[in-house]
């Protein structure tokens, strides 16, 4: 709610009466010459009346937010300082903590650590690559996209000759000697 | 009585959602299955590789009925979207596993990516391939007790016939 208050005390009266008078001087300066305008100036409190408190604050704007009204949103706050003892509960506590794994063994094949539900990183490493060669291998053979073999596939390394359970197989050959992790079957 | 699910409950719901819609997850799955029809063996988030295992197990099954089955032809056409492999599934993959039962594919678990997400991935391949094998079986050693002790007793056996 918007009030006028027209200041009791005869110095804030003749302060912002000049100070009015500046204000409209500059804004309205073909005004400049005539009467002081009727309308005298005033204090304009937003929200209920307060008394004026002393000569030190008129110059003060009062459109801050007076203290212990509607207009504060009220936040919460720790009252007190939380103690190192319980700082240290919370944070150590259980749940909080990393869990420790005792699913991690040795690959019996590279010594490697593994967990052990998933495969050795290594081991497999070694079979990606392998596998990526005869993919290569493959790929010349078949010279273009689109010429999946309608036969069984076979992967030989140096050295070796197909046995009669290759019969009718396509032969991918590897230019290395056979690892001895690949077994012959 | 209540006789439809709210929608944020997903109780006994089975398949996973992957991609931007329904059609999307389909589409994702089938150039997976193509995938694992044309290389064997690929390498591939978890999850992916779990939800397309049912699938390709599925496909193979119906092309074990034979290529003159006209539902089996509708489904690896639909499935396979390379028309190379039709040949191959019927050819190839469908006389190779028609001894087997079932589990036509072998899922395995492998360290997780190394990019900035660290998925879970796995390898899935299909048994009996040409490429080198991810796992060698193990036997156990003849040392242990149990199979000293098994060797004797057959040890005596022989002696005893």
């Amino acid at each position: 709610v918007l009030v006028l208050v027209q200041p009791v005390l005869p110095r804030l009266r003749a302060l912002l009466q000049r100070c009015w008078g500046r204000l409209e001087r500059s804004l309205w300066p073909d005004v400049f010459g005539g009467q002081s305008l009727s309308w005298g100036p005033a204090l304009a409190v937003h929200g209920p009346a307060l008394v004026p408190r002393g000569i030190n604050e008129a110059g003060e704007s009062s459109a801050e937010v007076p203290s212990l009204l509607e207009s504060i949103v009220w936040m919460a706050a720790p009252k007190h300082r939380r103690t190192i003892e319980v700082n240290r509960c919370r944070r150590r506590n259980p749940s909080k903590l990393i869990e420790i794994k005792r699913n991690i063994d040795v690959c019996p094949e590279c010594g490697n650590l593994k967990q052990k539900h998933v495969l050795c990183g290594y081991c497999y490493a070694k079979v990606k690559e392998e596998t990526r060669l005869i993919r290569m291998e493959i790929h010349k053979r078949e010279g273009g996209p689109f010429n999946a073999p309608t036969v069984e596939t076979v992967v030989l390394y140096e050295g070796e000759k197909p046995t009669e359970k290759d019969e009718g197989k396509r032969i991918i050959e590897r230019a290395r000697k056979r690892p001895s992790w690949f077994v012959q079957n | 009585m209540r006789l439809s699910v709210a929608a944020a409950i997903s109780h006994g719901r089975v398949y996973r959602r992957f991609g931007l819609s329904p059609r999307s997850r389909l589409d994702l799955l089938r150039n997976l299955v193509t995938a694992l029809v044309r290389h064997e063996r690929i390498e591939t988030p978890w999850a992916r590789a779990d939800e397309m295992r049912g699938y390709a197990e599925r496909l193979i099954d119906y092309a074990k009925r034979g290529d003159k089955d006209e539902r089996a032809m509708r489904l690896a056409d639909f499935w396979l979207t390379e028309k190379d492999l039709i040949h191959k599934l019927f050819k190839v993959l469908a006389p190779r596993f028609q001894p087997h039962a079932g589990s036509y594919t072998r899922l395995l678990q492998i360290p997780n990516r190394d990019g900035l997400d660290r998925a879970k991935m796995a390898v899935i391949e299909l048994k009996g391939n040409p490429l080198p094998p991810l796992v060698r079986p193990r036997r156990d050693s003849d040392k242990t007790l149990l199979n000293q002790l098994l060797k004797g007793y057959r040890q005596n056996a022989q002696r005893a016939a």
